[in-house]
């Protein structure tokens, strides 16, 4: 017996129809649902590529049919409702890190596959700026020493990464404790602290320096042979002429050598032992 | 839930139970994402810009500021094999795996905001299309690390730190 194929739907199809009843969800490429005639595959010799009917090609691929612009627009707004504001009053990144200065770091993971879960996900990422957190000098110091490469010197940002629990909740607890512990740590003075030499300092103190110690002697020696009555340290501490070097020692020692920092150098010196220009 | 009459195509009345969602509001503060990083990998450029276009829509409705969209290179992961079973060493065939990424920047969303838009995104991820979504909350920072706490602890005495 012959039955006669009906025709397809998409001659029944107006044109200002509802294209989301007809696709409301994802769905494989149906050729009579779809009004559009495309063709794709690869093309036979000196022809086209095969036409939408029995195309395996457009089954295969996912479609996004069902997520046309309005459909979207359908599900946004019905999706509005469950959707809070920003607060107005961060609106850049410099609020946010002066009233929320931590940042935490997580990453979720979605693919198919035979298992859902994924080990990476319970990595933990704790940065946080020093300059946002209660420390004194010798805080800050001994905290930079106790974290050593976990800091940042120029965005002056300790990041702690913990993996060590097996939970994405106990790691945030742990990244959390680990910074308690440090900051408390970095508080307390231990008795050992005090035998700190000079090649444990992280930048240059001039006093009690070599060259303190050299600059004083130097000017001594030049008032003993000029005869002038004895000048007393401190005097010459408080002099313009050693404060100048100090500084310029200083800036050195610390910042590196530019053109600036050694031309003050130059000048300094200059002034100290009052030697004029050379013509 | 409740039954609705609803007109079809070609005056065909059905009656549909609709499901209406209800909002609820709970009094705990809200964590705030400062920045969701939503990377997409496909093996078919075409089925990622289409889903580039719909998520970038979808945020734009839901009124989530866009930061940037960027397409990382992609990568090709090649593999050489022995053609036949057994020998004929000389005789190989080359296989390829390309990944394609896409790579979405959202900034400042609530908490509730960014799980109805990642809810909405990833149910309607594509077939052999994976995600990585990587969020920034912001903290204040906890009252224990406000003050040291050497400075309010009850003094010791020396006898019992020694033992």
């Amino acid at each position: 017996m012959l039955f006669s194929h009906a025709p397809p739907r998409t001659e029944k199809m107006a044109v200002d129809q509802d294209w989301s009843s007809v696709y409301p969800t994802a769905a494989a490429f149906k050729p009579a649902s779809v009004p559009l005639p495309i063709r794709m595959g690869y093309p036979v010799k000196r022809g086209v590529p095969p036409p939408k009917e029995g195309n395996l090609e457009l089954i295969k691929i996912p479609n996004f049919l069902h997520l046309t612009p309005p459909a979207i627009k359908k599900h946004c707004a019905a999706l509005k409702d469950f959707c809070t504001e920003w607060p107005s009053a961060l609106d850049s990144d410099e609020k946010c890190e002066q009233h929320f200065p931590i940042e935490i770091e997580t990453v979720d993971y979605v693919s198919a596959g035979t298992s859902i879960r994924n080990p990476k996900a319970r990595v933990v990422t704790l940065r946080v700026k020093l300059s946002n957190l209660n420390l004194d000098d010798h805080a800050k110091k001994k905290l930079i020493k106790l974290v050593g490469d976990r800091y940042c010197k120029d965005t002056d940002m300790l990041t702690i990464t913990t993996d060590r629990c097996p939970l994405r909740r106990q790691n945030y607890d742990y990244s959390i404790h680990l910074l308690t512990v440090l900051y408390h740590e970095s508080w307390k003075t231990e008795m050992w602290e005090s035998e700190k030499t000079e090649e444990d300092m992280e930048e240059y103190i001039w006093e009690n320096s070599c060259s303190q110690k050299n600059a004083l002697d130097t000017l001594l020696r030049i008032k003993a042979s000029e005869n002038v009555s004895n000048v007393t340290e401190e005097e010459l501490l408080a002099s313009e002429v050693v404060k100048n070097y100090r500084n310029s020692v200083i800036a050195l020692k610390n910042e590196g050598e530019t053109e600036n920092n050694v031309s003050q150098y130059k000048e300094s010196v200059k002034k100290l032992l009052n030697i004029q220009a050379l013509p | 839930m409740k039954w609705e009459v609803h007109e079809g195509e070609h005056g065909v009345v059905t009656l549909v139970l609709s499901l209406k969602m209800q909002v609820s509001i709970s009094d705990e503060p809200e964590t705030l994402y400062k920045r969701l990083s939503l990377l997409v990998k496909g093996h078919d450029k075409a089925v990622l810009d289409s889903y580039e276009y719909f998520a970038v829509l979808a945020a734009k409705e839901l009124g989530i500021s866009v930061e940037k969209v960027h397409k990382p290179p992609k990568k090709i992961e090649r593999l050489t094999l022995l053609k036949s079973v057994h020998i004929y060493k000389k005789h190989r065939v080359q296989y390829e795996m390309r990944t394609h990424y896409m790579c979405l920047e959202l900034k400042y969303l609530t908490s509730s905001t960014a799980a109805v838009y990642l809810e909405y995104v990833q149910r309607n991820l594509p077939e052999g299309v994976a995600m990585e979504v990587k969020k920034t909350k912001i903290e204040k920072i906890p009252e224990h690390i406000q003050e040291p706490v050497w400075d309010t602890l009850p003094q010791v005495e020396e006898t019992e730190v020694k033992s």
